[in-house]
C-alpha cells in the first residue's frame, strides 16, 4: 500500500496554519491603508466568557442583560467593564431576556445571557419570541453545566433551541466563541429569529488565545410597529408558526458550514460536538471526525458521514441529541445510549481515552477527606443557622445560593433546595396540609428573582410559615454582583435603594422583623416566637453583610 | 512555528491560596513564549476553602482544556492534601512540587487522625519525584505570606521552556504595583532552590 501523504492530523495543522496566515494577510490589508506600515495583531488570553462578550461588542452590540449564574456570570460583568453601552443585571432571567428583545425592537443589536436552569426562568418569552422574532440582532447565550459543578441540574440547552426551532451554536474554544457570536448576530438579523449560543463550564472557564478584530457600527436606532409580527394572539401566532417552520431549510442550510467533515479513509469516525471536538482530537489519528458546531444539523451530512464507516461513537455533553439521529443512519454506534460513554455527569477529557483503550488512569490514592466549600469564617449565615436550629422547626425549605451549603454538616440546618424561590412555595405547600413550625429560608437576591410572587401567594392563601430573608446585602455565591436592595448597578452607577422590609409589609406579610443574626439568643428566641404563631406568613429579615464584602472595604 | 509535545501542568490547592492566579501567569507566560495554550481553572466555590485545580496545558497545538488523566508531566502542589489527591493524573514519574503546608479540610478540625500522613513518601512511593519546600516560610520572608504561590512558580519555571524576563514581565503585570518587588524577590527565590 502506498503510504498516505498526510494523516489526517497533519492535514488538520496544515488547515489551521492556512487559516492563520489567511488570517494574517486580511489583517495586513485592512491595516495596509490605515497605519501606512504592516501589522500583525497579537492574540491575548481569553476565557470563552470573555471571548463570546468581546465578540458581542465586535458585532456592534448596543444592550446587554443577564441575572449571575455560574458559568454564565462573568458574560455580563466583562461587558459592564467594557462595554461602553447598556449592560445590565435584571432581577431574573424572564426579565432579563425580555429587555434584551425589548431593545431589538428598536432595531439595535441586543445580548441576553445566564446559565441554563435560569434558561427555564426565561422559557415563556423565549418560546413564542422564536414566532414573533426580533428586529435588531438578538442572540441568547446559554451556559450549561454538565457534571453540575455549580448548579442543581445537568439539563442540555440544545433540547430547548430545538423545542423552539431556533439555530443554536456550540464552540469548541475561546476563538470559536467570540467568531460565532459575530455570526449569530448576522444570522439573528437575517432570519428575524433568537439565536442562542451554548457554552459549558470547561468552556466558560477556559483560556486561549484569541485575535480581537475590527469593532462595528451600532445599528440605527428604527423602531417601527408591526402589529401582524409582535402580537402574539390567536389570530397571528398558528400564521407565524408556520413562518418559523419555514424559516428552518434556509436555517440547516446556512449553517452546513459549521459543521465539517473531516474523512479520509478512516474505518472508525467520532462525531463530536463543541467542545467534545478537543476530546476526539486527543485521540484522532485513525478516525474520520464530523465537528458539530451547528444547530439543526443537516440530516444529509450525518448520513454522508457515517456511510461506509465500521463504526461511529458520538460525543456530546448533555443529552443523545445527536446520537439519537445519527442512529437512523448507522446500526453500529456507540455513545450514551450504548453505555459506552456515560449517560450522566460531564464527558470530559477522559470518555473517549478509556473506551479505546489508549488511557489507563494511573495509579492513585482513594478514600481521602473530602474537601467541601463551607460558609467563610464570620459568616452571618453560620449565626443565622445556630440560631434556626435551636428554634427546631418541623421542616426547613431551603434556597439557592452560598446559604445552601447550610445543607451539610455540621450544621445540618436545611431539608430541601429546588430551584430559584422554591423555598416560599415549597414552605406554603407543606403547611397547607396543617403541618405547623414550617420555616423556609432564601437569599436576598434570591427573593428579588423569583421569591416576591412566591411570598405574595401564600399571604394571599392564608399560609402559616416563617420566612426568613438571609440578607447579606450581596449576590455573594456568584461573586458579589450588586442587587436593586443594594441600589447600585451593573456599571457601578448609585440608584434609588428599594427597601426589603417595605416590600414584604406591602406584600401582606402578617409581621416583618429585621434582626441582625449575630445575636444568636435573640434570634433563636425570635425565631421560636414566630414558628410558634398560627396567623399568616411571617418575616424574618436576617441582616448581616457578607464577610468577604466587608473585608473588600 | 515551534515544534513540541503539549506539556501538561497542574496546578492544586485550597481555595484562597493564590492557585488560580498562578495558573494564570503561567498560561500567559506560555502565550507569550510562543505556545498555543489552553487553562482551565475550576471556579465558583473556590473562595470557600474548597479543593481548586487549574490545568494549565501548552505545545504547538493544544486541543482538550483538560489534561487527559494520567498525562500531567508536573504539579504544583499549594498543600500536601491537595498534592496527594491529584496523583492519579500525573504521568509515570511526573515532577511534583509540593509546598509543605497542611490545611484541615472544614469540619475535621478536631480530627487530626483523619489527615493523612507521610505524604510526601505515599507519593515518592508511587514513583514520581517529589521535592518539597516550605513555600509559607520563603514567602513570608520576601514580605507577603501571599507571595506562596510565585515561589512555588519560581521552582517550576526552571523546568519550563519559558525565558525568565517573560516570567518577570508578566509577573509584574499580573500583580498589585506596590507588590511587583516582593514578587520578584519570591519568584528568585523559587528559582535559587
Amino acid at each position: 500500500m502506498l503510504p498516505r501523504l498526510f494523516n489526517f492530523q497533519q492535514l488538520h495543522f496544515l488547515l489551521l496554519f492556512l487559516n492563520d496566515i489567511s488570517y494574517i494577510l486580511r489583517k495586513i490589508w485592512d491595516n495596509r491603508s490605515k497605519k501606512g506600515k504592516l501589522m500583525i495583531q497579537k492574540k491575548e488570553l481569553m476565557t470563552g466568557n470573555e471571548a463570546i462578550a468581546r465578540g458581542a461588542i465586535e458585532a456592534g452590540l448596543s444592550y446587554a442583560t443577564s441575572y449571575p449564574g455560574t458559568p454564565a456570570t462573568e458574560i455580563l460583568e466583562y461587558l459592564a467593564k467594557h462595554f461602553k453601552g447598556r449592560a445590565e443585571w435584571s432581577v431574573n432571567e424572564k426579565v432579563a431576556y425580555e429587555t434584551a428583545l425589548g431593545a431589538s425592537y428598536t432595531g439595535r443589536r441586543s445580548l441576553v445571557s445566564m446559565k441554563h436552569v435560569g434558561l427555564n426562568v426565561a422559557a415563556d418569552p423565549l418560546m413564542t419570541s422564536a414566532y414573533l422574532g426580533n428586529k435588531g440582532g438578538f442572540v441568547v447565550v446559554v451556559a450549561d453545566d454538565p457534571g453540575a459543578y455549580s448548579s442543581q441540574n445537568e439539563q442540555d440547552t440544545r433540547i430547548f433551541a430545538r423545542f423552539a426551532k431556533i439555530a443554536l451554536f456550540e464552540p469548541s474554544d475561546s476563538q470559536e466563541a467570540k467568531d460565532f457570536i459575530i455570526a449569530a448576530f448576522d444570522l439573528s438579523e437575517k432570519y428575524k429569529m433568537p439565536v442562542m449560543l451554548r457554552s459549558l463550564t470547561k468552556l466558560s472557564h477556559t483560556s486561549s488565545p484569541v485575535a480581537e478584530g475590527e469593532i462595528r457600527e451600532e445599528n440605527k436606532l428604527a423602531l417601527q410597529k408591526d402589529p401582524a409580527q409582535l402580537i402574539a394572539i390567536p389570530s397571528n401566532v398558528v400564521r407565524l408558526h408556520k413562518a418559523l417552520i419555514e424559516k428552518q431549510k434556509g436555517l440547516t442550510e446556512d449553517g452546513a458550514i459549521y459543521n465539517s467533515i473531516f474523512k479520509d479513509k478512516q474505518k472508525k469516525g467520532i462525531i463530536a460536538c463543541g467542545i467534545a471536538y478537543n476530546y476526539a482530537m486527543e485521540y484522532a489519528e485513525d478516525f474520520a471526525v464530523l465537528k458539530v458546531s451547528f444547530y439543526p444539523v443537516d440530516e444529509a451530512l450525518l448520513k454522508d458521514f457515517v456511510a461506509g464507516l465500521e463504526e461511529v461513537i458520538v460525543l456530546e455533553e448533555g443529552e443523545p441529541v445527536i446520537e439519537e439521529l445519527v442512529r437512523k443512519y448507522h446500526k453500529n454506534v456507540k455513545g450514551k445510549l450504548t453505555g459506552e460513554i456515560n449517560r450522566t455527569g460531564e464527558v470530559g477529557a477522559d470518555a473517549l481515552g478509556l473506551y479505546l483503550k489508549k488511557q489507563t488512569p494511573s495509579c492513585g490514592v482513594r478514600d481521602l477527606p473530602r474537601r467541601p466549600p463551607v460558609l467563610c469564617p464570620g459568616c452571618g449565615h453560620r449565626d443565622l443557622y445556630t440560631a434556626l436550629k435551636a428554634a427546631a422547626p418541623s421542616f426547613t425549605a431551603g434556597d439557592i445560593g452560598c446559604y445552601t451549603l447550610g445543607c451539610n454538616p455540621p450544621l445540618e440546618a436545611l431539608d430541601s433546595c429546588l430551584c430559584m424561590g422554591a423555598s416560599i412555595s415549597k414552605a406554603a405547600g407543606i403547611a397547607g396540609q396543617g403541618v405547623k413550625r414550617v420555616a423556609c429560608v432564601i437569599g436576598d437576591s434570591t427573593f428579588m428573582h423569583m421569591g416576591l410572587p412566591a411570598l405574595i401567594s401564600a399571604v394571599y392563601n392564608r399560609a402559616n410559615i416563617t420566612v426568613l430573608i438571609l440578607d447579606n446585602s450581596s449576590t455573594a455565591m456568584t461573586g458579589h454582583q450588586p442587587t436593586p436592595l443594594i441600589g447600585i448597578t451593573a456599571k457601578g452607577q448609585e440608584v434609588p435603594k428599594v427597601i426589603l422590609e417595605e416590600l414584604c409589609k406591602a406584600s401582606g406579610a402578617s409581621t416583618v422583623t429585621v434582626i441582625d443574626p449575630v445575636k444568636i439568643e435573640e434570634t433563636t428566641a425570635l425565631i421560636k416566637e414566630k414558628l410558634a404563631q398560627e396567623n399568616g406568613v411571617n418575616v424574618i429579615i436576617a441582616r448581616r453583610p457578607c464577610v468577604l464584602t466587608l473585608k473588600k472595604k | 512555528m515551534i515544534f513540541m509535545k503539549t506539556l501538561n501542568v497542574l496546578i492544586t490547592g485550597v481555595g484562597g491560596q493564590g492557585t488560580i492566579l498562578a495558573g494564570r501567569i503561567l498560561a500567559k507566560c506560555a502565550l507569550e513564549a510562543g505556545f498555543d495554550v489552553k487553562a482551565n481553572e475550576l471556579h465558583g466555590m473556590a473562595q470557600r476553602g474548597g479543593s481548586v485545580t487549574c490545568h494549565v496545558r501548552f505545545g504547538e497545538k493544544v486541543f482538550s482544556p483538560i489534561i487527559p488523566a494520567g498525562e500531567a508531566d508536573f504539579m504544583l502542589a499549594m498543600e500536601e492534601l491537595e498534592a496527594l489527591r491529584y496523583v492519579s493524573q500525573m504521568k509515570k514519574g511526573a515532577f511534583i512540587i509540593m509546598n509543605k503546608r497542611t490545611i484541615m479540610p472544614a469540619g475535621l478540625e478536631n480530627k487530626a487522625d483523619a489527615y493523612p500522613r507521610e505524604i510526601q513518601k505515599q507519593i515518592a512511593a508511587l514513583g514520581f519525584i517529589v521535592k518539597t519546600l516550605d513555600a509559607q516560610k520563603i514567602a513570608l520572608e520576601c514580605g507577603s505570606i501571599k507571595t506562596e504561590n510565585i515561589v512555588l512558580l519560581g521552582v517550576l519555571s526552571k523546568q519550563l521552556p519559558i525565558k525568565k524576563e517573560i516570567w518577570e514581565a508578566v509577573i509584574k503585570a499580573a500583580v498589585p504595583r506596590k507588590t511587583i518587588e516582593i514578587n520578584l524577590s519570591a519568584f528568585e527565590r523559587g528559582q535559587a532552590l
